[in-house]
C-alpha cells in the first residue's frame, strides 16, 4: 500500500497571494489574535529578519513596509480546490487532510509513474502561485512526515531511520505534550522512541501512546475521501465562444438538473444560485440570485435565471460559466398566523431580477429609513418574503401637514430678514407671508460626508406651505405640505 | 435685556456625557455674563468644586445640583437652595450609592420623597420622568408622573422645564408641558439642557455618546446629537428663543435668586480627638508634644521650647490641635502593631510634628521652615503625608480609620482619572472607526511614559498608517485635543483620606470603591484643599516594606537594627552612593541618579538630601543642576544673586533647590507677608492652574522690583518659581526622603542579605526586575540559591549573611494554597523521597511541573529532567495511575539526561523570571567578541567607538530630556547606558522599543566617571534562544 501527501506549506500566504496580484514581491505577512496580541504565523521570503510567532508589532520594527494581512479564507478554499483537483488526477480516491494539505490512496498505482505525475503537477501549479511538496510513504502518516520534510518529492522506503531525525512536532503533539516532551529535552521522533511506550503511556497516558505510535510510524488510518460533487457546482467552457442565449439556456438547464439532482440526494435545496459568465474579453459577469423560498425545482431556478438573461447585455462573448448552488435545508419553518406572504412570490423575484437588469441590482430593494439624523437619508434592503403583522398604533400619532417631497428638490433662491426668510424666488417665487422654525440638524462631522441642514416651513402668497432647507449658503425647496 | 440664568448644565464631570470640563463652562458664563450657572452633573456634584473656584473669580454665583437618577431610571435634576438642601443632596446620593456597586447607585422615590428639603426639582429634559412618560405612554402617564413630583415637592419647589434645541417635533413636548403647567399651576423654567459650553464641544459630546455606548460614529446613528445647540446661550439667544413664553425666562432670573446655597458655605470640621478628662484638645497636645520631646532630644533646650511653644500656640489659635492628635494617634497605633511609619512633606518643618513621632526630620537642626507647613496667614489645613510600608499593612491602617470614624465619616479622596496620552487616541480613534491595527501600531510607537513626544501628532498617525488625506485626520486630531485632559471616570487616590466631625456627606457625597471596604468621595485632593477639607494621605512606600522586611529579618539573625541610631556618616555607606552602586535603592536608583552620583561625590547627610532633590523636573528645568555641581566641584564660583540671598542660599552654593528657599527668597527680599508666602506656596503646588501661578509670578516680581532686586536676580528667582511648579521638592520633603534614600544604602552596605531579602520579597517595585536585583546581589557578593522543595519557604530568606535562598513566591504559577499545604505536610515530616513529595502535597500538574523545571525539587530527584520525567509519572488525567502510583514501588531512574547549561538558564527564566546562575551574557560573550562588557567601559578612550550588548532593563525618555532616549543594558559585569538622540530615537523608535535586547555602536563618553556611549548605531541583539529579562520602561 503506497499513499501520496500533496502539501502546500506555505498555504494560507500562497492563496493570499494568488488573489492581489499588488503583494507579487513585496514582504507580506499573515497575522492572527487580536489587537496587540497579533502575532506572526507565516511569512514571505522577502522578510528574512521576521519569523512566525513573533508579534505583528516587532515585525514592523524589523521589516518596515511589511504587510500584514489576516488569512483569506475565501482564497484560501479556491486554492484548496485546486490542489484537490491535482490530487484526483493522481486516483481517484482522495483525502483533504487540511488546509493546504491532501493525502491520496495510490493502491493499484504504478509508484513510478505516480511520482513522474507528481513531479508535473508540482510543476504546474508553482505558476500558479501555489508551491508544492509531496511525500510517499506506506502509510498516509509517512506519506505526510515525507511531505514536511522536502522540498520537492520524498520517498520513504526505510521508515524506521527516515522516521528517527524528525523533529517531535511532525508527530503532531499537543501543545501541552509539546511542552512536556521538550521538558524532557526531546527534539525527534527518534528522541520520543528511544523511551519506552509504557514509560510514555504512562505519563502521557492514551494520547501520549498515540503519539509514540505515531513516531514509531506504527499508525495507519482510513482516508476520509471526498467527494467533488459535494460542492454543487458546475462550470464548464464554450470553444468557440458563444455569441447567442440558446446554447448557454441549453447546457444551463442541463447544468441545473445535475446540481439539483446532488443537492437533493444530499438532502439540500439551494437558498442562492450564482451565475459566473467569463467572457471573451477577459473580463467577467457574475450574478447572484436570492430564491424566494429555497427549492431544488429547476423549472423555478430557470425562471429566474431566464428572466435576468433575457435582459442581459454583454460586452463581449461568453467563453464561459459557472453555475454554484448555495445548499440549505429545506425551509420546515411555518408562517404566522397574522403574516402575509406573497401571492406568487417567484413572479415576485422574477420581476424583481427584470428591474434589477434594467436599473442596476443596487437600485432594486426596499426603502429602509437609515439610522441618522438626516432627514430622508435611506438605504435599500432586501424585501422581506413576507410582510410583517402592524405594530400598536404609535403613542403620539402624526399630525399636521403632510411633507410631499419634490425628488430632486427644488433650487431656490431666498431673500432673508433678520436671518428668516421673506421672499422666494425660482420656480415658486413671491413674498414670504409666515415662517416657522429654522430646525437645525447636523452630522457626519467626522468624514468628508459632514452635512448641516436648516430647515423652514413658509407660507407664500397663495397660501402654500414650502419646506425650505440650507445647506451653507445653498437653498432649496425640498417639498410642499398638504 | 431680561435676565437670564442657564440652571440646568452638565459637564464632563457626568462621565461620558458632557463635553466639556467646569472650568470651560465658567469661561463660557463669565464671557455670556451670566450672573449664576447651576452644574447639574449626573449622578453627583464631582465638577462643583471645579466651577465653584473659578466662578468667584469670573464674578458669578456657581449654583449646585444634581441629576439625580432614579430607581426606575428617569432622570430629575434637582438644585440645592439651602445648606440643609446641600446636606439632604450628600446623603440622598450617599445613600443610594452606599447600597450598590460603583456606579449603579438609583436613589428610590420613597428616599425622595423623605428627604427633598431645600432642594428644588425641575421636569427634567427628554429624560426626565415627565417627557420620558409622555414620549412613552402619552399624555395621561406624563401628568401622572409630573404629578408625583408635585407631591412630593409641592407647588413652590417644582418648575416645568422646556428646552427649545431647534429639533423637529420637540414643541409637541412643550405644548404639553405649557398646558399641564398652566392647568396645575406650575411655573415655567427655560433651560437649554447644556451638554457643552460651545458649539465646537458638540463632537466632544458625540465621542462620549460613544464610548458609552460602546459603538462608533458611524453606526451611533440616532443616538448622536442631532445638532450642537446644547450648549451655554446668552440671555438674548434664550429670550428670542422663548419670545412667546417670557415668564420662563423671567423665571431663571428669580429661581437663582432663591438658590442661596453656593460651596462657600460648607462648614467642614475636623473631628475632635478624644482627650482624658480634665483635658483640653490643646493641653493635651502640648503634654504630648512635651512628652514626645524630651524623648527625642533628651533635654529640652530653650530653643527647642520656643519652638515648640511657638507651634503649639499657633496651632491652638488656629484649631488645629484635634488634627494633630489624630496624626499622631494613628502613628501610635501603627508602631503598636510593628509598623514603620514615617511623615513627609512640609510636616517635616515642624518640631512638635517631630516630637510626636510623626516625622523623623529634626526641623531645629536641619533649620526648617516652619512657615511651609503653617503659618499664620494659611486658613486651609496642614498638610501631613504619612508613608507605610505597601500592601497589607498599610491596608490595617487604613481599615482603622474606617473603625474609628465610620463608613460615613471617613473616606479616601477621589481620583480623577482623564484621557491622557495615548489613550485619549485610542479612544478616540476607535470610535472614529479607525481600524484596530492602525492603533495598536500607534500605542505601539508611542509608549505609555514615552513623551513628550519630538513629533506632532499628525505625524505620529502618518507613522502609525493613517495617510495624511485621510478624510477623518483633521476632525481627529482637533477631537482629540479637545478630549485631552477631560475626566474618564473616578479612581480613589492612592492614600488621600478625609476625616470630619460628623458625616462627610454633608459635605460632599461618598461612594463605594471598586475595593471592596472602601468609601471615596466624589472630589479629588484638590477640591478638597480648595474647600478647605482636611486630607490625611496614608501612603504606601515599597521601600518602607523593604526596610520592615529587612529589619525584621536582621532581627531574626540576631542582628537588630535601629534605623534611627544608625550612624549618618559611615564612610562605606557614601562610597557606595559615590560610586554610583545604587541599584535597589530609594530615590537614588534611577538612571538620572547613577549618572549624577559619581559627579556629585556625597559625603554627607545634606549631600545626600540634595542629591534626592536635585533630580527632578523642578530643579532641571531650572538650570540648577549643572550650576550646582560645577559650583560644588570648585569650577564655578559661588555667587548669589543678591547679598540678601546669601543666608537662605548658602547651603545650596547660591542655587536654588528647594520650594522653602523660593517662599523665604519671597519673603525676605520681595517682602511677602506669611499669607502671601503660603498664597504662593499654594499656587506653585496647584498644577491646574498656569493662570494662578502667573499672577503669583507678577506680584512677585513687582515686589522683587520694588525692593531693589536687580532685574537679573528679579528674573533668576522667577524661572526658578516656574520650575518648581513642575515638581520640585520641599526642604522638608527632601529630608524626609533622604532619610529612607540613606537606610536603604546602610542596609545595602551591612546587611546586604536581608536587604536583597526585603527587595525580592516586595516586587513588584523600583526601577529594576528581580533578575537585574539577582545579578546585582552577586556582584555584591551574596549568592542567591534556588528554590528547593526540602529549604525554601513562601518568602526569600537569608541563610546567612551572603547567601539567600529564593522562596516559592518567585515561581510562576504555583499557588500559595498548594505552597502553604506543602509546608505545612514538610513540617510534619520531611520528604523523603520525590514519590514521598507527590503523594502528600496537592500541587496540580503544571505547578508540579514548574517546581521540577525551576530545580526546586532537584534534592529529591538529582536534576531537573529527573523530576520532570517522575512528575509526569501519575498521568494527571488517569486518577487509577494516581492510585498505582501511591501504592506501587519507587520508580526506576529516569532515562532523560541532564539539562545543559542553556537549558537550565534558560528554564530558570521560563519559571523564575531570572537565573541564580550567570547572566545569560556571559554565554553570548564568546559568539560576539566586539561587544565590550560594561565594566570594560571605564578603561575606554573618550571618544572612541565602542559596542555594547545585552538585554534591556530600562528605557526612559523624561519630560526634561527634550526627545533623547536613555537606554540601559545589562551584561554579566554590570550596566551600560547609552543615549540616543531623538532624530535617530524617531528613526528606531519601534527597534529601540520593541527588541528585548540590543547591540548598540557609538561614542563612548566618560565624564567624572560618568560613562555612556552616545549611540550612532542600534540594532537587536540576537540572543540565540537566550532569555530577556522584562525591562522597566519610562517609569
Amino acid at each position: 500500500m503506497s499513499y501520496a501527501v500533496l502539501l502546500a506549506p506555505h498555504f494560507s500566504l500562497e492563496a493570499l497571494r494568488c488573489g492581489a496580484p499588488e503583494l507579487a514581491g513585496q514582504p507580506v505577512a499573515l497575522i492572527a489574535g487580536e489587537g496587540r496580541k497579533a502575532v506572526i504565523t507565516e511569512v514571505s521570503p522577502e522578510a528574512p529578519m521576521v519569523e512566525a510567532g513573533c508579534a505583528a508589532t516587532l515585525a514592523m520594527a524589523r521589516c518596515p513596509g511589511i504587510v500584514l494581512r489576516t488569512r483569506d479564507f475565501a482564497a484560501e478554499a479556491e486554492a484548496q480546490r485546486l490542489l484537490v483537483a491535482a490530487g484526483f488526477t493522481l486516483s481517484p480516491r482522495v483525502e483533504t487532510t487540511g488546509p493546504g494539505c491532501c493525502t491520496v490512496d495510490l493502491q493499484g498505482a504504478d509508484l513510478a509513474r505516480s511520482e513522474s505525475e507528481i513531479r508535473l503537477r508540482i510543476a504546474e501549479l508553482a505558476p500558479l502561485g501555489l508551491t508544492l511538496r509531496a511525500g510517499i510513504g506506506a502509510t498516509p502518516l509517512l506519506a505526510s512526515y515525507a511531505a514536511h520534510q522536502t522540498d520537492s518529492l520524498l520517498r520513504v522506503d526505510d521508515a524506521r531511520a527516515f522516521l528517527r531525525t524528525l523533529p517531535l512536532e511532525v508527530g503532531g503533539p499537543s501543545a501541552d505534550e509539546l511542552a512536556i516532551l521538550r521538558n524532557w529535552g526531546l527534539q525527534t521522533l527518534g528522541d520520543l522512541t528511544a523511551l519506552t511506550k509504557a514509560d510514555v503511556g504512562q505519563r502521557l497516558g492514551a494520547r501520549g501512546v498515540a503519539l509514540w505510535e505515531r513516531a514509531a510510524g506504527e499508525t495507519t488510518r482510513v482516508l476520509r475521501l471526498v467527494e467533488p460533487s459535494r460542492s454543487f457546482v458546475a462550470e464548464w467552457a464554450y470553444e468557440p465562444p458563444i455569441e447567442m442565449l440558446e446554447p448557454l439556456t441549453f447546457k444551463l438547464q442541463r447544468f441545473a438538473e445535475r446540481v439539483a439532482l446532488e443537492l437533493r440526494a444530499a438532502g439540500f435545496v439551494a437558498e442562492a444560485l450564482t451565475l459566473y459568465l467569463l467572457l471573451e474579453d477577459g473580463s467577467d459577469h457574475r450574478r447572484e440570485f436570492h430564491l424566494p423560498e429555497p427549492g431544488a425545482d429547476v423549472a423555478s431556478w430557470m425562471r429566474v435565471l431566464l428572466s435576468h438573461l433575457e435582459t442581459l447585455r454583454l460586452t463581449s462573448h461568453v467563453i464561459g460559466a459557472r453555475l454554484l448552488a448555495a445548499p440549505a435545508r429545506p425551509q420546515q419553518k411555518q408562517d404566522g398566523l397574522f403574516d402575509t406572504g406573497l401571492r406568487d412570490p417567484v413572479a415576485f423575484w422574477e420581476n424583481l431580477a427584470r428591474l434589477g437588469a434594467l436599473v442596476g441590482p443596487d437600485r432594486v430593494g426596499t426603502p429602509v429609513v437609515a439610522e441618522t439624523h438626516r432627514a430622508d437619508a435611506f438605504t435599500l434592503a432586501k424585501p422581506a418574503d413576507v410582510v410583517p403583522a402592524a405594530t400598536e398604533p404609535p403613542i403620539h400619532p402624526e399630525r399636521g401637514l403632510v411633507l410631499r417631497r419634490f425628488r430632486p428638490a427644488w433650487p431656490a433662491a431666498v431673500g432673508l430678514r433678520e436671518g428668516k426668510p421673506q421672499a422666494l424666488g425660482g420656480a415658486v417665487s413671491g413674498p414670504i407671508v409666515a415662517t416657522a422654525g429654522p430646525w437645525r440638524c447636523e452630522g457626519g462631522w467626522w468624514h468628508r460626508d459632514a452635512w448641516c441642514v436648516e430647515t423652514w416651513h413658509v407660507e407664500v402668497g397663495d397660501g402654500a406651505v414650502y419646506q425650505l432647507a440650507r445647506t451653507g449658503e445653498t437653498w432649496c425647496i425640498e417639498g410642499v405640505l398638504d | 435685556m431680561m435676565t437670564y440664568v442657564e440652571l440646568h448644565a452638565r459637564s464632563a464631570f457626568s462621565f461620558l456625557r458632557g463635553g466639556s470640563d467646569p472650568e470651560a463652562l465658567a469661561r463660557e458664563a463669565a464671557r455670556l455674563q451670566f450672573p449664576a450657572l447651576a452644574l447639574c452633573d449626573r449622578g453627583g456634584v464631582y465638577g462643583a468644586v471645579r466651577l465653584h473656584m473659578p466662578s468667584k473669580e469670573a464674578g458669578f454665583r456657581a449654583l449646585a445640583g444634581c441629576e439625580l437618577i432614579m430607581e426606575d431610571g428617569a432622570v430629575v435634576p434637582v438644585l440645592v437652595s439651602t445648606q440643609a438642601g446641600y446636606r439632604q443632596l450628600g446623603a440622598l446620593l450617599t445613600t443610594a450609592n452606599l447600597r450598590a456597586p460603583k456606579g449603579e447607585g438609583r436613589v428610590t422615590w420613597r428616599e425622595l420623597e423623605e428627604g427633598n428639603g431645600g432642594l428644588i426639582a425641575l421636569t427634567g429634559d427628554e429624560e426626565g420622568p415627565v417627557r420620558r412618560a409622555w414620549r412613552e405612554r402619552g399624555p395621561d402617564a406624563a401628568a401622572e408622573a409630573g404629578g408625583k413630583l408635585r407631591r412630593i415637592f409641592g407647588g413652590g419647589r417644582l418648575f416645568v422645564e422646556l428646552q427649545r434645541h431647534l429639533v423637529p417635533g420637540e414643541e409637541r413636548a412643550n405644548e404639553f408641558l405649557v398646558d399641564w403647567a398652566a392647568s396645575v399651576k406650575l411655573p415655567l423654567l427655560a433651560t437649554n439642557g447644556v451638554n457643552h459650553a460651545t458649539a465646537a464641544d458638540r463632537n466632544v459630546a458625540d465621542i462620549f455618546t460613544c464610548l458609552r455606548e460602546h459603538t462608533t460614529l458611524d453606526a451611533a446613528g440616532r443616538r448622536l446629537a442631532r445638532n450642537r445647540e446644547r450648549h451655554l446661550k446668552g440671555a438674548g439667544e434664550m429670550t428670542a428663543l422663548f419670545a412667546d413664553l417670557p415668564e420662563a425666562i423671567a423665571n431663571t432670573g428669580r429661581l437663582a435668586e432663591r438658590l442661596e446655597f453656593t460651596l462657600d458655605q460648607l462648614d467642614y470640621r475636623f473631628p475632635d480627638f478624644d482627650v482624658p478628662a480634665g483635658e483640653t484638645q490643646i493641653s493635651h497636645l502640648h503634654r504630648m508634644t512635651y512628652l514626645g520631646a524630651e524623648e527625642r532630644f533628651g533635654t529640652v533646650t530653650g530653643a527647642v521650647r520656643r519652638q515648640i511653644e511657638r507651634e503649639l500656640e499657633l496651632i491652638g489659635r488656629l484649631g488645629f490641635s484635634g488634627y494633630f492628635l489624630i496624626v499622631w494617634d494613628l502613628c501610635r497605633f501603627a508602631r503598636g502593631r510593628g509598623t514603620l511609619i514615617q511623615g513627609r512633606g512640609s510636616a517635616a518643618n515642624s518640631v512638635v510634628c517631630y516630637a510626636l513621632g510623626i516625622t523623623a526630620v529634626d526641623p531645629i537642626a536641619n533649620k526648617l521652615l516652619f512657615e511651609r507647613f503653617l503659618s499664620e496667614g494659611r486658613s486651609d489645613w496642614p498638610d501631613i503625608d504619612l508613608d507605610l510600608p505597601s500592601m497589607e499593612r498599610r491596608e490595617e491602617v487604613i481599615q482603622e480609620v474606617y473603625q474609628r470614624y465610620g463608613r460615613r465619616g471617613a473616606a479616601m479622596t477621589a481620583n480623577v482619572i482623564s484621557f491622557k496620552g495615548r489613550s485619549t487616541m485610542r479612544e478616540v480613534g476607535k470610535v472614529m472607526g479607525l481600524p484596530d491595527d492602525v492603533l495598536d501600531r500607534f500605542s505601539s510607537l508611542f509608549h505609555g511614559g514615552d513623551y513628550p513626544q519630538t513629533l506632532e501628532l499628525a505625524e505620529q498617525l502618518r507613522m502609525a498608517g493613517i495617510a495624511p488625506n485621510d478624510a477623518r485626520l483633521r476632525a481627529l486630531l482637533d477631537t482629540c485635543q479637545r478630549v485631552y485632559g477631560l475626566p474618564r471616570h473616578l479612581g480613589q487616590h492612592s492614600g488621600g483620606m478625609v476625616l470630619c466631625q460628623g458625616e462627610l456627606n454633608d459635605f460632599v457625597p461618598l461612594e463605594n470603591a471598586r475595593m471592596p471596604g472602601r468609601s471615596v468621595l466624589q472630589w479629588d485632593k484638590s477640591d478638597c484643599e480648595d474647600m478647605r477639607i482636611v486630607k490625611i494621605d496614608l501612603l504606601g512606600l515599597g521601600m518602607m516594606a523593604v526596610l520592615q522586611d529587612t529589619l525584621e529579618i536582621c532581627a531574626q539573625r540576631g542582628q537588630p537594627v535601629d534605623l534611627a541610631q544608625i550612624p549618618k556618616d559611615d564612610a562605606e555607606t557614601f562610597k557606595l552612593l559615590q560610586d554610583a552602586d545604587t541599584v535597589g535603592l530609594f530615590q537614588v536608583e534611577s538612571r538620572a541618579q547613577m549618572a549624577t552620583l559619581p559627579r556629585m561625590k556625597p559625603k554627607t547627610f545634606y549631600d545626600l538630601v540634595i542629591e534626592v532633590a536635585i533630580i527632578r523636573p523642578g530643579p532641571i528645568q531650572g538650570n540648577a543642576v549643572n550650576p550646582y555641581l560645577a559650583r560644588r566641584a570648585g569650577k564655578e564660583e559661588v555667587v548669589y544673586a543678591d547679598e540678601r540671598a546669601r543666608p537662605i542660599l548658602e547651603r545650596t552654593l547660591g542655587v536654588v533647590l528647594f520650594q522653602e528657599q523660593v517662599l523665604r527668597l519671597a519673603m525676605e527680599l520681595g517682602g511677602f507677608s506669611a499669607s502671601e508666602a503660603d498664597e504662593l506656596r499654594r499656587a506653585i503646588g496647584f498644577t491646574r492652574s498656569q493662570e494662578r501661578l502667573n499672577r503669583m509670578k507678577d506680584k512677585l516680581g513687582e515686589s522683587l522690583r520694588k525692593n531693589g532686586v536687580a532685574p537679573a536676580a528679579t528674573e533668576s528667582i522667577l524661572h526658578s518659581l516656574a520650575s518648581f511648579a513642575l515638581y520640585g521638592f520641599p526642604e522638608s520633603h527632601a529630608i524626609s526622603f533622604a532619610l529612607i534614600a540613606y537606610a536603604s544604602a546602610w542596609l545595602k552596605v551591612h546587611r546586604p542579605a536581608a536587604f536583597y531579602a526585603g527587595l525580592l520579597n516586595n516586587q513588584p517595585m523600583g526601577f529594576y526586575s528581580p533578575a537585574t536585583l539577582v545579578q546585582d546581589a552577586r556582584r555584591r557578593g551574596v549568592k542567591t540559591l534556588p528554590v528547593c522543595v526540602q529549604r525554601s519557604a513562601e518568602a526569600c530568606e537569608v541563610i546567612a549573611d551572603d547567601t539567600l535562598r529564593l522562596g516559592f513566591a518567585s515561581v510562576r504559577g504555583v499557588r500559595k494554597a498548594g505552597v502553604a499545604a506543602m509546608l505545612a505536610a514538610r513540617q510534619k515530616l520531611p520528604f523523603v523521597s520525590l514519590a514521598d513529595f507527590l503523594r502528600r502535597t496537592e500541587f496540580s500538574a503544571a505547578e508540579r511541573r514548574a517546581l521540577a523545571k525551576a530545580g526546586a525539587l532537584n534534592a529529591l530527584s538529582g536534576h531537573r529532567r529527573a523530576a520532570l520525567w517522575e512528575v509526569e509519572s501519575t498521568h494527571a488525567g488517569d486518577e487509577l495511575f494516581r492510585l498505582v502510583a501511591v501504592e506501587g514501588p519507587e520508580p526506576v531512574l529516569s532515562p532523560l539526561e541532564r539539562m545543559t547549561h542553556l537549558e537550565r538558564l534558560q528554564a530558570d527564566y521560563e519559571t523564575l523570571g531570572l537565573t541564580t546562575g550567570p547572566h545569560p551574557m556571559r554565554l553570548m560573550r564568546e559568539k560576539m567578541p566586539d561587544l565590550w562588557a560594561a565594566a570594560e567601559l571605564k578603561h575606554g578612550r573618550p571618544g572612541a567607538r565602542v559596542k555594547i550588548g545585552g538585554p534591556v532593563i530600562t528605557r526612559q525618555r523624561p519630560g526634561t530630556a527634550k526627545g533623547f532616549c536613555f537606554i540601559t543594558i545589562e551584561d554579566e559585569t554590570g550596566h551600560a547606558n547609552a543615549i540616543v538622540r531623538p532624530n535617530l530615537f524617531e528613526e528606531l523608535r519601534l527597534v529601540i522599543n520593541l527588541e528585548p535586547s540590543l547591540m548598540i555602536t557609538g561614542r563612548l563618553q566618560n565624564e567624572q566617571g560618568v560613562i555612556h556611549i552616545m549611540a550612532e548605531e542600534i540594532v537587536a541583539l540576537p540572543m540565540g534562544g537566550l532569555p530577556a529579562e522584562i525591562s522597566h520602561d519610562y517609569h
